[in-house]
C-alpha cells in the first residue's frame, strides 16, 4: 500500500481523496467519501443541498478538517489545518461570493498577501506601485480583460471582479482548483468568457473542480462528474455518460417532472403600474416573468413596486383604487409580499424560523398590545406543514436552515398573510435541485388559487417553465415580450434578450 | 443537537452565575460583605444604574448605541429639581423624564432619519447635553433655600415593603418593559430591526420609527434615573452621572446583549449592572487601592466583549 506501488501502476492523480468521513454533531455530512481528480481534468461536483459538496470543498481548502480518511494532493499525503496551508499546498477556491475590498484598486486586490515592494530612499519599504500596476495589466490582459487597474475593484462587474479572483489565483501557480457555483450571476457571454479561460487552465495541467446547480453547463463543460447525496458518493460516471436526467434522478433519487403547461387566461388584474411606458400588470392566476442579467434593472423593477425602490411607485390596485407606494408598509397593505434576491434580505437570520415568519403577521395576531400566542403558534405550525420546512422546530434559527428551507420560510411569511401578489427576485437563486422543484410548485399553487406573481429571474429555463408571459429587460429597458401561447422556451428568451430594441 | 443547545443554555446563564461566584467569592473573603447596610447600599446604587442599564438594551438589542444617558441624567436631575422647587413634586418628576426624552428623541431622529452613525451622534449630545446642565444651573448644585421638598427627600431613603423605595421603580420598570420587549409587535419589531435592518424593512417594520423610539425610551429612562438620583443627593447635581454611560454599556455586554444588535434580554442586562456593582463593592471592602479598582472594571468590560465576540462565532 505505499505510495510508491500505487504510482508505478498509474499517474499521480492531483487529488485523491479516500474514505473521507465528516460529522457535525449527529449529522453526517460525508460518509467515506472517495474522489479523485486528474490533472488537466474538469471534475464536476454535483448534488442537493447538505448532499456534502460544500464540506468537502471545505475541507480540501482547509477551513474544515476531516474526522478520518485520507486527502493527497499530487502524491502527497497532506492535512491542511487553515486556507493558508490550503493555498500554500495549491489548492485555490474562487467561492460564490467573492472576498473583494471595495475600496481598493484592481491592481491592489489581485496582488494582496504579495504586493511588490520597493525601499525608498534606500531604507523605508513602500510598495512599487509602477511594477504592482504592471504587472496586474499583464495578467488580466491573458484573460481577455482590458480595464484601468488603478481604479476602485468596485468598478468592475461581478463577472470582470471573478476574473480578478482567478488572475490571483493564477498567480499562486495553484494546481488544484475550485469553483464554487461561478456562473450563478453571470450572463451568457460572460459564461462563455470563463469556460474559455477555464479551457486554458485545462490545457496547462491544472485539476479543476466544478460546483453548479445548473447542470446544462455540467454536461456541456466537465470531463467527470461525481454525484454526492447525503454525504455519500453516488455515481461517478465519465464525459458523455452523464445526461441532465440521469444527474437529477441521481442526485435526489427520483425522476424529474417538466412542469411547464398549456397556456392559461389571465384572470382580473391585481396590480398595474401606472406610468407611461413598460407598465407592468400582474394577473390573478397568472405569472409575468421578468428575464434579466445582474444589472439589467429587473431585480430594482420588483424593489419598486414593492415600495423598496429609490422613488415611489404609482399603482392601480385591483379594486381600481389608486396608490403611491413609498414603503413595503404600503405594499403589504395592498397584499403584495416580496421575497427578495439575497436571502438575507428577506429572513432575520439571527432569529427563530417561529419570528421570521410572524414578522409581517404582529399586528394580525392579537392587538398592539399583545401577541395572541395561540394563534401565532398554530399560524407558524400550519406554515411549516404547507411548506414543508425541516427541520419542523418552529425555535431553530433560521440562519442555520439549507437555502432552500430559508426562501421557504421567506414564502411562509407571505403565504401566511395570504397576500394576493407576489413578488420573486432570484427565487431559486443558489438552492438545490429538489428545493427549487418545490418552490415552483409553491408558485404554482399560489397562481392556480388566484393569486398572481411577478417573478424576475436570470435563469431562462425557470421563466420558461414557470411563466404564462415573460418581459425581457436590458439596461433598464423592456426589449421583448415572449407569450406561453406563442410558444416559450429558454432558447427563445435567450433570443429575446440578445435583441436590442 | 441536544448537547449543543443545553451548552448554549449554560452560556445564557453565564451572567448569572458570574455573579453568584463574585458573591459568594466576596462573602468568604469579607463578612461585611453580607452585613444588611451593605447589601441595601448595594441595591441602591444598583437600582440606578439598572434603570439607565435598561434604556440601553433597548437601544442595543435595536442595533444601536447610546453614550448621553450620564448627560441626560444629570440634567434630568436639575430640571426636575428646579421645576420642583417651582411648582411641586409631581411637575418637576414629569419635567425631569420629559427632557430626558426630549434629548432621546433628538438622537434618535438624527440618527434614523439623518443616518448619522450612533456613536457620534450621542458623543455629540452627551457633550452638548453636559453643557446646557452647567448652563441652566450656573455650575452651582440645584437645591433651593431650603432643600428640595421633603417628600421628595424622603422618596430617597423611605422604605417600601422592606425595600428601599428607590428599589422598586427598577422592578416595576424591567416588569412592564420585558413584557413590551417580549409580548408586543413593538418589541418584535426592535429585536428585527436590530438583527437584520433590511430584512425588517421589506417586511413592513417602520424600521426608521422603530429606531427612533429606543432612543425615546432610553433618553426617558435616563431622565428617570436622573430624577432618582436627585431624590438620592437630595439636589440636582450638575456633574452626577458621569461615566454613567459606560457602566451601563458594560452591563448590558455582561448580560450577553449582542452590541451588533437583535439579541438581548432586559433581565440580564441587570444581572450586568449587579456585575458591576458588586465588583465595585468588594473591590472596596478588601481595601483595593482606586486605581486598580478601574483597571479590573475595565478587564471585566474586555473580558465580555471577548464572550460577546465567541459566542457569535459559534
Amino acid at each position: 500500500m505505499g505510495p510508491e506501488s500505487r504510482s508505478t501502476q498509474r499517474p499521480v492523480e492531483a487529488v485523491l481523496v479516500r474514505s473521507l468521513t465528516k460529522a457535525f454533531g449527529a449529522t453526517r455530512a460525508l460518509d467515506q467519501v472517495d474522489f479523485t481528480v486528474s490533472s488537466g481534468e474538469i471534475h464536476a461536483l454535483v448534488g442537493e443541498n447538505g448532499a456534502g459538496k460544500s464540506t468537502l470543498i471545505r475541507i480540501l481548502s482547509g477551513i474544515h478538517q476531516a474526522d478520518s480518511g485520507t486527502i493527497e494532493i499530487a502524491g502527497r499525503s497532506v492535512d491542511f489545518r487553515s486556507p493558508r496551508e490550503a493555498i500554500a499546498g495549491g489548492v485555490v477556491t474562487i467561492p460564490q461570493e467573492l472576498r473583494m475590498v471595495p475600496a481598493l484598486s484592481i491592481a491592489e486586490n489581485l496582488m494582496l498577501g504579495s504586493l511588490p515592494m520597493k525601499r525608498r530612499l534606500g531604507v523605508l519599504p513602500a510598495v512599487d506601485r509602477q511594477r504592482m500596476n504592471a504587472e496586474a495589466r499583464e495578467q488580466l490582459v491573458q484573460l481577455n480583460l482590458d480595464v484601468d487597474v488603478r481604479q476602485p475593484i468596485r468598478t468592475l462587474s461581478f463577472a470582470e471582479q471573478q476574473l480578478v479572483a482567478i488572475a490571483k489565483a493564477l498567480r499562486r501557480q495553484c494546481s488544484v482548483f475550485i469553483l464554487d457555483e461561478p456562473t450563478a450571476a453571470l450572463e451568457s457571454r460572460e459564461i462563455d468568457r470563463l469556460f474559455a479561460v477555464l479551457g486554458r487552465m485545462k490545457a496547462a495541467g491544472t485539476a479543476i473542480i466544478y460546483i453548479s446547480h445548473r447542470l446544462d453547463e455540467i454536461v456541456a463543460l466537465a470531463d467527470r462528474c461525481t454525484v454526492l447525496r447525503d454525504g455519500r458518493v453516488v455515481t461517478v460516471s465519465e464525459r458523455g455518460r452523464f445526461a441532465i436526467g440521469d444527474l437529477i434522478e441521481a442526485m435526489t433519487g427520483r425522476v424529474a417532472a417538466d412542469q411547464a403547461g398549456e397556456p392559461r387566461v389571465p384572470g382580473p388584474e391585481l396590480l398595474a403600474e401606472e406610468s407611461a411606458q413598460d407598465a407592468i400588470q400582474i394577473h390573478a392566476g397568472h405569472t409575468l416573468g421578468i428575464a434579466g442579467l445582474l444589472g439589467s434593472g429587473a431585480d430594482a423593477k420588483v424593489r419598486g413596486l414593492f415600495g423598496a425602490g429609490s422613488t415611489p411607485v404609482a399603482v392601480r390596485a385591483a379594486s381600481g383604487s389608486h396608490s403611491l407606494l413609498r414603503q413595503p408598509g404600503d405594499a403589504i397593505a395592498q397584499g403584495i409580499g416580496l421575497v427578495p434576491g439575497t436571502r438575507a434580505l428577506g429572513l432575520v437570520m439571527n432569529q427563530s424560523v417561529r419570528d421570521n415568519i410572524l414578522l409581517p403577521n404582529l399586528f394580525h395576531l392579537g392587538s398592539i398590545f399583545r401577541i395572541d400566542r395561540i394563534r401565532a403558534d398554530a399560524l407558524v405550525n400550519e406554515m411549516m406543514d404547507l411548506m414543508d420546512i425541516r427541520p419542523r422546530r418552529p425555535d431553530v434559527r433560521v440562519g442555520s436552515l439549507s437555502g432552500g428551507n430559508q426562501q421557504k420560510v421567506i414564502l411562509a411569511k407571505w403565504l401566511a398573510r395570504r397576500v394576493s401578489v407576489l413578488l420573486l427576485d432570484e427565487p431559486t437563486h443558489g438552492i438545490d435541485i429538489a428545493a427549487k422543484m418545490h418552490v415552483h410548485a409553491l408558485i404554482q399553487r399560489f397562481t392556480q388559487a388566484g393569486g398572481g406573481v411577478l417573478v424576475s429571474s436570470s435563469d431562462l429555463g425557470e421563466l420558461a417553465r414557470l411563466c404564462d408571459s415573460v418581459l425581457a429587460m436590458r439596461q433598464q429597458q423592456i426589449v421583448g415580450r415572449v407569450e406561453r401561447a406563442d410558444g416559450m422556451s429558454e432558447a427563445r428568451l435567450r433570443a429575446a434578450l440578445e435583441r436590442t430594441r | 443537537m441536544v448537547s449543543g443547545s443545553v451548552s448554549s443554555r449554560l452560556l445564557g446563564q453565564i451572567p448569572l452565575l458570574t455573579l453568584l461566584v463574585l458573591c459568594a467569592a466576596t462573602a468568604l473573603m469579607t463578612d461585611r460583605f453580607l452585613s444588611p447596610v451593605n447589601l441595601n447600599n448595594i441595591l441602591v446604587q444598583s437600582s440606578i444604574m439598572a434603570v439607565i442599564a435598561i434604556g440601553m438594551t433597548f437601544v442595543i438589542i435595536g442595533g444601536g448605541f447610546d453614550l448621553s444617558v450620564g448627560s441626560t441624567a444629570a440634567l434630568s436631575g436639575c430640571v426636575a429639581a428646579m421645576v420642583m422647587l417651582k411648582a411641586g413634586i409631581v411637575a418637576g418628576v414629569v419635567a425631569g423624564i420629559a427632557v430626558g426624552a426630549l434629548v432621546g428623541l433628538l438622537n434618535g431622529l438624527v440618527i434614523a432619519y439623518l443616518k448619522v452613525n450612533p456613536f457620534i451622534t450621542t458623543l455629540g449630545t452627551m457633550v452638548l447635553v453636559r453643557g446646557l446642565v452647567f448652563l441652566v444651573t450656573g455650575g452651582a448644585p440645584v437645591e433651593g433655600d431650603h432643600g428640595l421638598p421633603s417628600t421628595f427627600v424622603g422618596f430617597g431613603s423611605t422604605r417600601f415593603l422592606g425595600l428601599h423605595a428607590l428599589v422598586w421603580v427598577p422592578i416595576v420598570l424591567l416588569a412592564l418593559l420585558s413584557w413590551v420587549m417580549h409580548a408586543t409587535p413593538f418589541g418584535r419589531h426592535i429585536y428585527a430591526t436590530g438583527g437584520g435592518r433590511e430584512a425588517a424593512y421589506l417586511s413592513g417594520v417602520p424600521v426608521a420609527r422603530i429606531t427612533a423610539s429606543t432612543y425615546v425610551i432610553c433618553g426617558a429612562l435616563a431622565g428617570v434615573a436622573g430624577v432618582m438620583l436627585a431624590a438620592r443627593l437630595q439636589s440636582g447635581q450638575p456633574t452626577a452621572g458621569e461615566f454613567y454611560e459606560l457602566t451601563a454599556i458594560a452591563a448590558v455586554v455582561l448580560g450577553g446583549a449582542a452590541l451588533h444588535g437583535g439579541e438581548g434580554t432586559l433581565y440580564k442586562s441587570v444581572i450586568g449592572v449587579f456585575i458591576m456593582i458588586v465588583l465595585g463593592n468588594s473591590l472596596n471592602l478588601l481595601n483595593v487601592d482606586s486605581y486598580w479598582q478601574r483597571v479590573a472594571i475595565g478587564v471585566v468590560i474586555i473580558a465580555a466583549a471577548a464572550a460577546d465576540s465567541l459566542r457569535s462565532r459559534r
